[in-house]
């Protein structure tokens, strides 16, 4: 017995290390590659950093998502099939407000709080209406909160305390039911929704005023949270709760309050992903959260599930390896940039099977 | 929930006519009128299953109280009750007076009883410093002055503040569950096998810190394995057999009592 077990254990360390020395090399290479693209000038130095630029601004978006899905699943223990339709359910939501404030006068209130208004009509923009796309802002966090809340109440506080398989499979449910009840409103249509804003250039590199507008919201976010777990009575008591919820009761902490704030954080930061993801891509339609969410589990599950900063940082990975593949892959090939994201998550999870912040309990 | 059918059949059952037969090992010890706990033909137990059958157990003011027996008594069952951990099923649980039977541990810490886990009793992502703080939840300022003679109390704590509870060994990890505990000043002290998992040079020092508690005026009820040394350092002992009393007593008079050290203390 003992035998065997130093046996396979030493099999698995080497294993292990096998893998990462694998991973170093390959990455080693692809460094080196990346070098001599650059000198060669097969690769222009502005695209290598217009992808990097590309990648992290819409790895924030996965990581911001992502806060949610990794809080839910370490306070309430289950992975939430419905966080990518909260995800589209605030975007819609932000929108409709967004158009309502922007668009008045250029189309009818009827056609803009249904997002189906031209975007050339409305002409909502951070530069052209700076506030209706605050009010936006504002109006999907607001409104994905006050969703996560009734989805809680609804369908999850009466299952708490439930395996978390029969809570994934409600998930499921609720996203599904969503998902309809969006296309029943606002239609099947995906349509474009922005107004063009200026582009920058820096030294090739690329940027607009909609992906600046994106990173700084994301990062203030992402930082308020990071005060919130920290700073706050409420967010050390999440902490205490994703440690060890049997420990927080017997505590004195007031678990179905927590449980309650740890909707509210989550849905509020699915809401805003959702409406800045449409900012960024200027495109809306009904199930691109769904989609969406597979993204946001790899990123989650990169960084560690159950792990906010995990989640944070596996967004930022995630997006920013689809990107940077483009050096690679061109022409026919660009369309094959996820299952390079994927494949990185898999080589991680290969060296680190509990993700790269898992097993360090940070909620 | 299903408790129904048992708990009145027991009540009906009842009126307290086991009680001068479980308590008998010796002198008359049992506890009239001042009581701080007063447990009264307790039936409780884990969703269908009773642990429990009419147990009785006092608890005066800074008094230092006991529970031993051998594994499967329900000891840990009987402090969980108290805590309102378990399903209860009939009988009374009194604390200063009131009536705490089947209240939620949130009520049950506001009216000054303060409980320590027997396992993964810290919040290990959490620093030393926060996992006081948690302790002091259910108050709106965590209070400084209880923090302070906490730290006073368990100096490593104050000089490990910072570091995250889960790096910290068997020993200090039970010193930050007592700190926890005793953030909010509790009149009582529920220990859970607070000896479990201790190199065995620790459990002499962590009795001694028990004892400590217990001198500043803290009454405490505390199960143990380890028998012998809980009966020694307690002021009176219970004896827990099957999920009832077996014996009650003055903890020496037990460790003397032939019956007992024959039965539960291994000669």
């Amino acid at each position: 017995m003992g035998v065997r077990d130093g046996y396979s254990r030493a099999r698995r360390a080497l294993g292990d290390r096998s893998t990462a020395l694998a991973v170093a090399v390959v990455g080693g290479l692809l460094a080196l590659d990346l070098l001599r693209r650059l000198f060669t000038g097969m690769v222009a130095p502005g695209q290598v950093a217009t992808y990097l630029w590309t990648g992290l601004v819409i790895g924030l978006i996965y990581g911001l998502a992502g806060i949610g899905l990794s809080l839910t699943y370490s306070i309430l223990s289950f992975a939430n099939f419905a966080h990518g339709d909260h995800v589209t359910a605030g975007a819609f939501s932000g929108w409709a407000v967004a158009y309502a404030i922007a668009g008045s006068g250029a189309a009818e209130l009827g056609s803009r709080l249904l997002v189906q208004a031209s975007p050339g009509q409305v002409g909502a923009s951070i530069v052209s209406t700076p506030l209706a796309i605050l009010a936006g802002l504002l109006a999907a966090m607001v409104l994905a909160v006050a969703l996560a809340l009734v989805m809680d109440r609804l369908v999850y506080k009466p299952m708490r305390g439930a395996e978390g398989i029969s809570l994934l499979i409600a998930s499921v449910g609720v996203a599904f039911a969503l998902r309809y009840l969006l296309a029943f409103v606002f239609g099947t249509n995906s349509r474009g929704v922005t107004a063009s804003v200026p582009r920058y250039t820096i030294g090739g590199l690329v940027v607009n005023a909609h992906e600046i507008t994106l990173a700084a919201t994301a990062l203030a976010l992402m930082l308020g949270v990071h005060l919130l777990l920290q700073r706050t009575k409420l967010g050390k008591a999440m902490r205490a709760m994703a440690d060890n919820e049997d420990l927080a009761r017997v505590t004195g902490i007031p678990t179905e309050r927590v449980i309650r704030w740890t909707w509210i954080v989550g849905g509020g930061l699915a809401g805003a992903a959702g409406y800045l993801v449409v900012l960024k891509t200027g495109t809306i339609s009904y199930s691109f959260g769904w989609v969406l969410l597979l993204l946001i589990f790899a990123a989650v599950i990169l960084g560690g599930i159950g792990s906010v900063y995990g989640a944070m940082a596996g967004g930022v990975i995630i997006g920013l390896t689809e990107n940077v593949a483009l050096v690679w892959l061109r022409g026919p090939y660009s369309d094959f940039t996820l299952p390079v994201a994927f494949g990185l998550m898999i080589l991680i999870l290969l060296v680190r099977p509990s993700g790269l912040f898992g097993g360090v309990t940070t909620a | 929930m299903s408790a129904g059918p048992n708990a009145d059949s027991d009540a009906d059952a009842d009126p307290g006519a086991d009680r001068a037969t479980t308590a008998g090992a010796g002198t008359d010890t049992t506890v009239t009128g001042e009581s701080l706990l007063a447990v009264r033909d307790l039936d409780a137990g884990y969703g269908d299953l009773q642990v429990l059958e009419d147990v009785d157990l006092d608890v005066r003011d800074g008094e230092y109280v006991t529970v031993v027996g051998p594994n499967g008594a329900g000891k840990s069952t009987v402090m969980k009750s108290v805590f309102g951990l378990t399903n209860f099923m009939g009988g009374s649980i009194t604390f200063d007076g009131r009536d705490i039977a089947g209240r939620n541990p949130e009520e049950i810490i506001r009216y000054g009883v303060g409980y320590v886990p027997q396992n993964e009793n810290v919040f290990a992502g959490l620093s030393v410093r926060e996992n006081l703080e948690m302790g002091a939840y259910i108050l709106d300022e965590v209070p400084q002055e209880r923090l302070e003679s906490v730290f006073d109390r368990f100096p490593i704590l104050r000089e490990r503040q910072g570091q995250k509870a889960g790096t910290m060994s068997g020993g200090q990890r039970q010193m930050l569950a007592m700190g926890r505990a005793l953030m909010l000043d509790p009149q009582l002290l529920l220990l859970d096998e607070p000896s479990a998992g201790l190199a065995p040079d620790l459990v002499e020092e962590m009795f001694d810190r028990i004892d400590a508690i217990n001198d500043s005026g803290t009454a405490v009820l505390m199960v143990e394995q380890n028998a012998k040394e809980a009966l020694r350092r307690c002021d009176r002992g219970y004896v827990l057999v099957d999920g009832r009393n077996r014996y009650v007593d003055e903890g020496s008079a037990l460790l003397a009592d032939e019956e007992v050290r024959r039965e539960f203390l291994g000669g």
